[in-house]
């Protein structure tokens, strides 16, 4: 399965290859139980892929073994072609050597920063501290409508500033690859749509791939190219779609769009 | 921070499951325990032979000594009038300690002008206070009440009146609206709001009250646990010493168990709480 | 809204409550005054000194030196004291992290030692020790140590994992995610400990000093009350007393600087 525009010349930016994940049950002494199962799929470089499925799904689990803060227990994980996860190897390598920024749920920004002081903060722990990088976070704090936050410490931002404050931060050294897990979950219907906004901009400004988690399934129809549908546990994919919305495009009216209706019902029969 | 809570409560479990494997982490963590145990003794034991046991007097013959103080009477004479010293104390300070709160939460511009008084009071170095108290109540018995009651009705005062902050304003406006008066609101509402931190504060107290006592005794007395340490010290007599200090120990940890049960007892309704750890010690 | 005329008539309440308070509390504060002369008139010179000698003393003795002189003393102590159990209290539970199995093991042992009021080993310490100043350095030391080895404890059990899990993604070294959110996590903790722990310090050296010494301010109030000398038991008593809240008031101020980022925080400071 997952014949996506991954096959090509090129080797896919990421390659899930039936990979697996299994924790042992302590009820039951020996017996495991698998959360994630024979899941495989591709994704091609600046593709925007949305994962959507019921809750429970391991949507989460799946995230963490791709930044690699987890590992998988069956089958490896391929960026660019070289393998980079697989069992039987110990030392987790969070965040592959940067190639992969993660946005988690919460926003984990740091209390005792400011905020212009988090979104240093991965600059200033890999030593790339210097103008250029200065130079960048101004433009990102500027691209989402922070400036004038720049000295603000957390607890003094909303929801919405502190999840763009976050989302920049990952951009801000510029790994090629970035996992979102349900980020704007959390945010009121306004904020959110304002978010998804900023993100598609940032988005084709940079060139990212991007990986995104919801179980909004109108969130997932906005922003991506493709959705994987994943099936309940354990976790593997159930169908893998297209979305063929012209961008770029105008989320306020995504709902009037051709044919979002209908994948809308598509996908919300699949994942129930 | 209580000695006595049941461990498995304190600590968050980390293989936290069912049958099997849960028991046999509870026993490696009991046989762990008594490990432990064990060597502290024999630590004890190899410190009193090296220095002699005139220096340190060895976990037998400190347990002889607590054995005898027992059989001739005296462990109950000295035990006795310390507790004494920590009761009254403890009463003639906590009783207006637990009751002004509540008088002053209808005379708010009344609890605004004391609070910096209280506030002082509180941050006051009360044991610096003893010979004070001692030039007022003589060495008796007086001053001992005298200071264990200056410790105690501050430390009451506060976690009181921190109990009665707690409430629920949204449940007030419901038993006001519900008709109640104000005593009705202070019993049925502000009171059982504010139990928990009452015991919080009874908890922090108690061993303080023992342990002031004590502090009074040694400074100047002529009876109390604490005058039979300075008592063992003088005649360079150790294992009274010893004998003493784990006396005095046994009767703090029994007496915060006690409290301890008690208010999980008073206390049932309450969902389970985080682990005592998380508190400063008393 | 609230019309102009409300809002001013909301000022004027406030401000007249202000100043009712301001009068209240001088008048507290001279009724305290008024207190003390009353029982000085009432009581006699023998269980109570006027206010006024007690300035006086105090003038005198920082004129002759002496004030100086023992104050060096005990604050000698008191330092070396507060140094040694904030070194111990803080490492211990960094040290007991390595293994949780030992921690658990240890527990009950560390929380029943608590039970024990730790002035009672003062004459056991002086048979050992002698009456010099390590006594009264290790009798302050291990009051300091408790406090602080609980307070390091809890923080340390406070530090989020997830902000811990981010700075490894982002590529932060160990020694880097110590320094960052550790220490930054622990701080607050410290900062309430070191609170808590500073007056005891004080206390407890001065205390020391009562049951065995021949200088310091503690020896000089027991010296008064021995000899009868009640405007000496005054005067060093508030010496006592302005040198505790002082040192409090100094931590503050300190501790306002360090904790900046923090919204205020009523939790950990139990009076405020």
């Amino acid at each position: 399965m997952a014949e996506g525009p991954g096959d090509g010349a090129e080797p896919p930016v990421l390659e899930m290859r039936d990979v697996g994940r299994c924790f042992a049950s302590r009820d039951t002494g020996d017996a495991v139980q698998w959360v994630i199962r024979h899941l495989s799929f591709k994704v091609a470089a600046g593709e925007f892929v949305t994962i959507i499925g019921p809750s429970g799904a391991g949507k989460s689990t799946l995230l963490n073994l791709i930044a690699q803060t987890d590992l998988p227990s069956a089958g490896e994980i391929l960026l660019r072609g070289t393998c980079i996860a697989a069992p039987g190897r110990r030392r987790l390598n969070p965040g592959v050597d940067r190639q992969i920024g993660y946005v988690t749920q919460d926003d984990n920004l740091l209390p005792w920063r400011s905020m212009l002081d988090n979104v240093l903060f991965p600059l200033e722990v890999q030593g790339r501290l210097d103008e250029e990088g200065r130079r960048r976070a101004a433009t990102l704090v500027d691209a989402v409508g922070l400036t004038g936050f720049e000295r603000h410490y957390p607890h003094e931002l909303s929801g919405g500033m502190r999840k763009r404050c976050a989302l920049i931060r990952t951009l801000v050294y510029d790994p090629p690859i970035i996992l979102m897990d349900e980020p704007f979950g959390a945010l009121d219907a306004q904020t959110r749509s304002q978010l998804q906004a900023d993100l598609l901009r940032l988005w084709s400004m940079a060139g990212k791939t991007i990986l995104f988690v919801t179980h909004d399934v109108a969130e997932a129809i906005a922003l991506a190219d493709r959705i994987l549908i994943l099936s309940r546990s354990p976790t593997a994919i159930a169908a893998d779609c297209p979305v063929p919305i012209p961008r770029p495009r105008d989320l306020q009216n995504i709902y009037a769009v051709d044919g979002f209706a209908a994948l809308h019902d598509t996908i919300r029969r699949q994942i129930q | 921070m209580s000695p006595s809570r049941d461990p498995k409560a304190a600590q968050p479990d980390p293989a936290a499951g069912h049958g099997r494997a849960r028991r046999k982490h509870r026993v490696r963590l009991i046989a762990d325990r008594l490990l432990v145990g064990l060597a502290l003794l024999a630590l004890w034991q190899v410190a009193s032979l090296a220095s002699g046991s005139y220096w340190i007097s060895p976990p037998l013959e400190t347990l002889q000594r607590l054995a005898e103080l027992a059989l001739e009477g005296q462990l109950a004479m000295h035990a006795g009038y310390t507790l004494r010293a920590a009761l009254f104390g403890f009463l003639i300070g906590g009783i207006p300690g637990l009751l002004l709160p509540f008088l002053l939460r209808r005379l708010p511009l009344l609890a605004e002008i004391v609070d910096p008084f209280m506030t002082a009071g509180y941050g006051l170095p009360k044991l610096a206070l003893a010979p004070l108290l001692m030039l007022w109540f003589g060495i008796g018995i007086e001053s001992k009440v005298a200071l264990v009651a200056s410790v105690i009705f501050f430390l009451v005062y506060f976690s009181t009146a921190a109990g009665i902050r707690s409430v629920d304003i949204r449940h007030l406006r419901m038993a006001q609206i519900a008709g109640a008066s104000e005593a009705q609101l202070a019993r049925k509402i502000i009171w059982p709001a504010a139990v928990p931190f009452v015991f919080a504060g009874l908890r922090i107290s108690l061993p303080y009250a023992i342990g002031g006592a004590v502090i009074a005794e040694l400074i100047s007395s002529n009876r109390g646990l604490g005058y039979l340490v300075q008592l063992g010290a003088m005649n360079f007599d150790t294992s009274t010493v010893f004998a003493a200090l784990a006396a005095i120990a046994l009767i703090v940890l029994t007496a915060n168990w006690l409290v301890v049960r008690a208010e999980t007892h008073l206390l049932r309704w309450r969902p389970p709480q985080e682990p005592a750890l998380g508190e400063i010690p008393a | 809204m609230t019309s102009p005329a409300t809002a001013g008539r909301a000022a004027a309440a406030s401000a007249r409550r202000r100043r009712q308070l301001l009068l209240g509390r001088l008048a507290l504060a001279a009724a305290l005054l008024l207190g003390w002369d009353l029982l000085f008139r009432y009581l006699g010179p023998v269980y109570m000194a006027p206010p006024l000698a007690v300035l006086v003393r105090l003038a005198e003795l920082a004129g002759n030196g002496q004030l100086l002189a023992d104050l060096s003393v005990t604050l000698q102590a008191c330092i070396a004291g507060f140094a040694l159990g904030t070194a111990g209290g803080a490492a211990l539970p960094l040290l007991l992290r390595l293994s949780p199995r030992l921690t658990r093991a240890v527990e009950p042992y560390v929380m029943a030692s608590m039970g024990v009021p730790v002035f009672t080993l003062v004459p056991l310490l002086i048979l050992w020790f002698g009456i010099d100043l390590l006594p009264k350095i290790i009798i302050t030391a291990v009051m300091v140590f408790y406090i602080v080895f609980v307070g390091t404890f809890a923080g340390l059990r406070a530090i989020d994992g997830r902000l811990v899990a981010m700075a490894r993604l982002v590529g932060a070294s160990g020694t880097r995610v110590a320094r960052e959110i550790y220490w930054n996590g622990i701080l607050p903790y410290l900062f309430a400990s070191l609170k808590l722990a500073l007056p005891r310090a004080l206390s407890a050296t001065i205390v020391a000093e009562f049951l065995v010494a021949d200088a310091g301010l503690g020896f000089y109030i027991e010296n008064s009350r021995q000899q009868a000398d009640t405007v000496g038991v005054f005067a060093g008593i508030v010496m006592v007393v302005a040198l505790v809240l002082g040192a409090d008031a100094l931590l503050k101020l300190w501790e306002r600087r360090a904790l900046r980022w923090r919204p205020v925080d009523r939790q950990l400071n139990p009076v405020s």
